[in-house]
């Protein structure tokens, strides 16, 4: 669906790069994740791709033509969900969304009501949108995004500012997506976002992408084969997950006392990003 | 032109549910009231100021401009305060139509008022063809006020203050009324000042028509470049 090529950009006024050469592909039906602190360059790939900065260097590639081919048409097939609510304050949330479904040639394929109620703001569909929360902004952003049944959809920073239940419903409704075929790109610096929806991840520090893996994969590969069993005790011990079944040792250990906890060694992924990038998300 | 009518559609909500943007649309009337009726007064009570007939035309046809400057501008500047404006970057509008979509309707209405005006003040009778052209030079001002604006500022206070420095800007060729003959086009580098020009000119018993033409052919050539490279600066700048 996407490819990117050596990709380059700087900012008009900047003394050095935001990007500095990333590669990467983005399969059909794949939700493909940025991670990284603020400022490494993710939503200036994001705003690259939709099209809202020109003058990058590199080649970048959608839907096998390239992007500076693409006319307005392109925006016919993505649906962008910002990292910040933006709005009419002055009008209600519906009256925002027919506003911007009026500019697809599609009209909205979508029930306006019916994805109002799939973010619970269907009692807010005739609000003015200055007295929504952020949370509700935010969520009036991720329908507004795929309102027009777009194939490809960009989403920065999809659940920042939404309570742990909507958040969590925010994610079903981007599983849902996948799962009938659309292409997601996520930007985002939360690991635990990234981790329950991504296929893969991309890890972005200073305009530079460290590595491009599963979460799965990476997990594993920088976290330990093994297991670590907590007695009621207090006792607490690791065992090599090869051969676990038949380790005498591990086999003792779990009947010499009442077993608290056991869980795999293998590593979050902000250990991961600490890990391969050498920074921590918090910066 | 379907889009036209939602975005003005739009664009007058959005003016009619702001308070302070709402007092800008009965402006027109006031100026109407002060150049039929309120200056033919004192023009009766103080004959010294029939001299000044030209001035009072020309004042009330550039003030006709401002109140689509005021409220489209600080429209826009609203939608790039709240970063609205970057939506209008990722949906299938052309950012000429986008433009144009915007700024026809704004236009259209201060010609509209322009003619109005200029076929309803008592003091000179301008023929409807002068008018007409006058007055669509006129409101040229209000789409090169917005765009103007918009490739400068970044939010409603800077609107504001750039606001007031534009409406000095937009009057600076006023003075050409009180300086000597000679001196007349100096202020010929702001496009404002032929317009002016043209005013005075059919505010006069016998206008030279030559120099009609001409001083409104600069006008719309002038204004046309401004427009052009405002327009570039504003495209740059207020989807991003």
């Amino acid at each position: 669906m996407i490819q990117v090529k050596d990709l380059k950009f700087q900012y008009p006024g900047s003394d050095s790069l935001t990007l500095k050469g990333l590669d990467f592909n983005i399969e059909q039906g794949e939700i493909f994740g940025f991670l990284g602190p603020s400022g490494a360059g993710k939503s200036t790939v994001q705003k690259i791709l939709y099209k809202i900065l020109s003058g990058y260097k590199g080649e970048v590639m959608v839907k096998n033509k390239a992007l500076n081919k693409w006319g307005k048409d392109y925006f016919e097939q993505i649906g962008v969900g910002f990292e910040l609510p933006n709005h009419y304050l002055k009008l209600t949330g519906k009256e925002n969304l027919d506003l911007f479904a009026s500019f697809y040639k599609l009209k909205s394929q979508r029930n306006l009501e019916q994805l109002f109620e799939q973010v619970d703001l269907l009692d807010a569909l005739n609000k003015p949108v200055e007295a929504y929360s952020k949370g509700m902004k935010m969520r009036l952003n991720f329908i507004r995004a795929i309102q027009h049944d777009p194939d490809l959809i960009y989403l920065d920073e999809p659940t920042s500012g939404l309570d742990p239940v909507n958040a969590q419903k925010i994610k079903q409704l981007i599983l849902e997506l996948k799962a009938k075929g659309k292409t997601i790109f996520i930007t985002t610096h939360s690991m635990h976002t990234a981790d329950e929806l991504c296929d893969r991840v991309a890890f972005i520090v200073d305009g530079e992408i460290r590595i491009i893996d599963s979460p799965q994969n990476l997990k594993t590969k920088y976290g330990k084969e093994a297991v670590n069993v907590k007695l009621k005790t207090g006792e607490n011990q690791e065992f090599p997950l090869k051969e676990l079944g038949c380790n005498t040792e591990f086999l003792q250990f779990i009947k010499q006392g009442e077993i608290n906890r056991i869980h795999t060694m293998e590593a979050t992924l902000d250990e991961v990003f600490i890990n391969v990038t050498g920074k921590s998300l918090g910066v | 032109m379907k889009h036209l009518f939602i975005l003005a559609g739009t664009d007058f909500k959005l003016i009619f549910r702001d308070p302070s943007l709402r007092a800008f649309l009965f402006f027109p009337i006031m100026l109407f009231a002060i150049i039929i009726w309120f200056v033919p007064s004192l023009i009766e009570k103080y004959e010294i100021l029939e001299d000044y007939i030209p001035l009072f035309i020309m004042v009330g046809a550039v003030e006709n401009t401002q109140m689509f400057s005021f409220i489209s501008s600080m429209v826009l500047i609203d939608e790039k305060e709240t970063q609205v404006a970057q939506m209008y970057g990722i949906v299938p509008l052309s950012r000429i139509q986008f433009l144009l979509f915007r700024l026809l309707i704004p236009y259209s209405f201060t010609v509209l008022l322009n003619v109005i005006l200029l076929l309803t003040q008592p003091f000179v009778h301008i023929s409807f063809i002068y008018i007409l052209l006058i007055s669509i030079l006129t409101a040229l001002i209000v789409p090169a006020y917005v765009l103007g604006i918009n490739s400068i500022v970044k939010n409603r206070m800077e609107g504001m203050i750039y606001i007031k420095a534009f409406n000095m800007l937009v009057l600076v060729p006023f003075a050409a009324f009180f300086v000597p003959e000679n001196f007349k086009h100096v202020f010929g580098f702001l496009p404002t000042h032929w317009i002016l020009q043209s005013i005075e000119l059919v505010s006069i018993e016998s206008p030279q028509n030559g120099n009609l033409l001409l001083f409104l052919l600069i006008g719309f050539v002038f204004f046309a470049g401004v427009i052009y490279w405002l327009a570039r600066s504003f495209f740059k700048k207020h989807f991003s």
